[in-house]
């Protein structure tokens, strides 16, 4: 009985989510303000790709930042190129400003030749190209990583360690690259996404509809994803990976198939992260950024896609609220620390736990009966 | 063709050190110390306060540190790694969280910032240890240039090699651990206290990251967040070369650390990280229980 009490309850935080979301920009004026909610959307759309990976698959994905830097690198490519600098280089096509300083004496000003390597950037003079590659890139490289690391029956600890190393390696890729990505400062002073004409301008209520609409997109897909045959296969190999294979079931296949598309959805928010704040760094890479989506699933609720999103919306914005102050902030990160080793100790099931557990006590109070018989009967998946 | 061996010496046991109290830990216990690097980094803080407050040199710093290390680590896994044992990537998770507590005591100076003290040696900023001249001078020998302090640091990794040797294959406890090691229910029920050997153990894998911290102090910079990028290379020697097994860290560190050295001089030091990075995750695919682990049964 309680089982439809919790599918209600699920579905008011969705519609609350999503109503909250899109409805924000009637009450609140204010486009920076709107801008930075924009910024901690595309963070929540990270904490839904981490919950599918590790919630429901199984999988967790320490280089998850690898799939969001590519993401993003990819359209701010694009973006630069159209970028004023870009196109006042003294030559009849675009040239991103940071070549200049980097070519050659006497190399022509042009994307063929004025680096070696900068024929790479050519395509991306269409926004479309950077758009596409933004999520073809994440979806290619995951296939491959995610078919070698699966198909050997690579698992738990060791699939984080390849994938964390995975990301320094693209990291340092990046950095050495310096030619043709701008090494340790990355693609700034970008160009405005541009859409039939209309220009998106990163503070404008437009442009944070792009991201809310996304977002909630994104959450419904996966929540109907995982509810699908596959996705419950899944969570079948999941919590034994053995006993599926016996059943008949070929685990890698649908291992791969939901690391894809986690790995698909951090290149989408990669690719509206830049969008919404105008540059790409290889900080994108860092272990501490892809450590955090896993804090911020973790306090959301890891087996829960909203739980996940809204942990990571919420601790954000908490952050920068608190960060007026360099002292606060760095309090805030040791309030971080101790939050994240208790919820680790104590609430595994992290926000999205606790508000199931209050719900089922809710609902053995109105009917009566103890707290502890509910208690029982929730649902032990976790 | 000798300077590019050296370094690669000297680089493998910076890695042999830091991977040597992690392939304990790691090994004997199944926890992912993810704050191994801020054991290491409290052992270099240890080395610049002692040098500033008690005027310890960098000898006296080692022991010191190692016994701060330690009862830290011993907190740290009485506190929260006691817990979760049997939760291998759960460790992996609260340890992060230990790490960056660790790290944000130090910047904040233990919470003193808050009511505007300032402690010398600590704070977001860099630190300096300072050593002896003497070890800081290169001089020749046989027409070679050789460098005392890195050759200092080669000589303490292999004495710390052979001291944990001893530990674990020639005394009781070393017994102790290895058989927790291979099976923990039949250490148990044969009457070895495996909390207690455990305790201690983690205690010893901490207090070498403090020692390596002392070391690393001499020729890096002392700052908050240096135990962060150390951490990794710990690990990867240690997967590399099979849990729980002292010789497959040994070699594994020296694989790395030569590898790193050699392209690094071909190349460049971010070249030389990636083929690095590239060739352990080459081995872990290859052979996901390292290149020298025990069969288990």
């Amino acid at each position: 009985m309680s089982n439809k009490a919790f599918l209600l309850g699920d579905r008011a935080v969705y519609i609350a989510f999503i109503v909250i979301v899109l409805g924000l920009p009637l009450l609140v004026d204010d486009v920076f303000w709107l801008n930075r909610v924009a910024r901690y959307l595309v963070f929540g759309m990270l904490g839904i790709a981490m919950a599918l990976s590790w919630g429901y698959a199984g999988i967790l994905n320490l280089g998850q930042g690898l799939f969001f830097g590519v993401g993003a690198y990819m359209v701010a490519m694009s973006l630069k190129l159209q970028s004023w600098t870009s196109m006042q280089q003294g030559s009849d096509t675009p040239v991103p400003d940071f070549m200049l300083w980097n070519a050659q004496p006497g190399a022509p000003t042009d994307l063929c030749c004025i680096v070696p390597g900068s024929w790479l950037w050519i395509p991306f003079q269409a926004q479309w190209f950077g758009i596409f590659m933004a999520i073809a890139l994440p979806v290619v490289l995951a296939l491959i990583i995610g078919a070698t690391i699966f198909r050997l029956r690579v698992s738990g600890v060791y699939v984080a360690i390849i994938t964390l190393a995975l990301v320094l390696l693209t990291r340092l890729i990046f950095i050495d690259a310096q030619p043709i990505t701008n090494g340790f400062n990355g693609l700034t002073d970008l160009g405005w996404l541009t859409v039939g004409g209309i220009e998106f301008d990163p503070l404008m209520v437009g442009t944070y509809y792009i991201v809310a609409v996304s977002v909630c997109i994104v959450l419904l897909l996966t929540r109907w994803l995982v509810s699908t045959r596959a996705g419950l296969i899944l969570q079948s190999t999941r919590d034994d990976a053995n006993r599926a294979r016996y059943l008949g079931y070929d685990v890698a296949s649908y291992q791969i198939f939901f690391f894809t598309v986690s790995a698909a959805i951090a290149g989408f928010a990669g690719l509206l992260f830049v969008i919404v704040s105008e540059f790409a760094t290889p900080t994108y890479f860092d272990i501490a950024f892809s450590i955090s989506m896993v804090v911020w699933a973790a306090v959301g609720g890891r087996s829960s896609l909203i739980g996940a999103a809204i942990g990571a919306i919420l601790i954000n914005t908490i952050e920068a609220t608190v960060s007026e102050s360099e002292m606060f902030q760095q309090a805030w990160r040791l309030i971080i620390g101790v939050l994240f080793v208790l919820i680790v100790l104590y609430m595994p099931r992290g926000l999205a736990g606790l508000a199931r557990d209050l719900l089922a006590r809710l609902v053995a109070l109105g009917r009566g009966k103890q707290a502890d018989s509910a208690k029982a009967s929730r649902n032990p998946a976790e | 063709m000798f300077e590019t061996l050296f370094i690669g010496l000297s680089l493998t046991s910076v890695l042999l050190l830091i991977a040597l109290g992690l392939s304990i830990t790691y090994g004997a216990m199944g926890v992912i110390n993810m704050a191994h690097g801020e054991l290491v980094m409290i052992g270099a803080y240890t080395a610049v306060l002692s040098g500033i407050y008690l005027g310890f040199n960098i000898f006296a710093a080692i022991p010191l540190a190692f016994l701060t290390a330690a009862l830290l680590g011993l907190l740290i896994e009485r506190v929260v790694i006691r817990k979760l044992y049997g939760r291998i990537i759960d460790t992996l998770l609260a340890t992060w969280g230990v790490a960056i507590i660790l790290q944000q005591l130090i910047r904040l100076e233990f919470g003193m910032t808050f009511f505007g003290i300032r402690i010398q040696g600590l704070g977001p900023g860099l630190q300096q240890m300072r050593v002896p001249s003497y070890l800081m001078q290169p001089y020749e020998f046989a027409g070679i240039m050789i460098q005392p302090y890195r050759t200092f640091i080669i000589l303490v990794t292999i004495l710390l090699t052979v001291l944990t040797w001893f530990l674990m294959y020639r005394t009781s406890i070393g017994v102790q651990v290895r058989a927790i090691m291979r099976n923990p229910q039949m250490a148990a029920a044969c009457g070895i206290d495996v909390r207690r050997v455990s305790a201690m153990t983690f205690a010893y894998g901490s207090g070498l990251a403090g020692i390596a911290g002392v070391l690393l102090a001499g020729f890096r910079t002392v700052m908050p967040e240096m135990g962060a990028n150390v951490v990794v290379d710990g690990f990867l020697v240690v997967v590399v070369g099979g849990v729980g097994s002292l010789l497959g860290t040994v070699l594994s560190a020296g694989l790395l650390g030569q590898l790193n050295g050699i392209v690094s001089v071909v190349y460049n030091d971010i070249i030389a990280r990636a083929v690095v990075f590239a060739v352990v995750i080459g081995i872990i695919l290859w052979r996901p229980n390292g290149l020298f682990s025990f069969k288990s049964r």
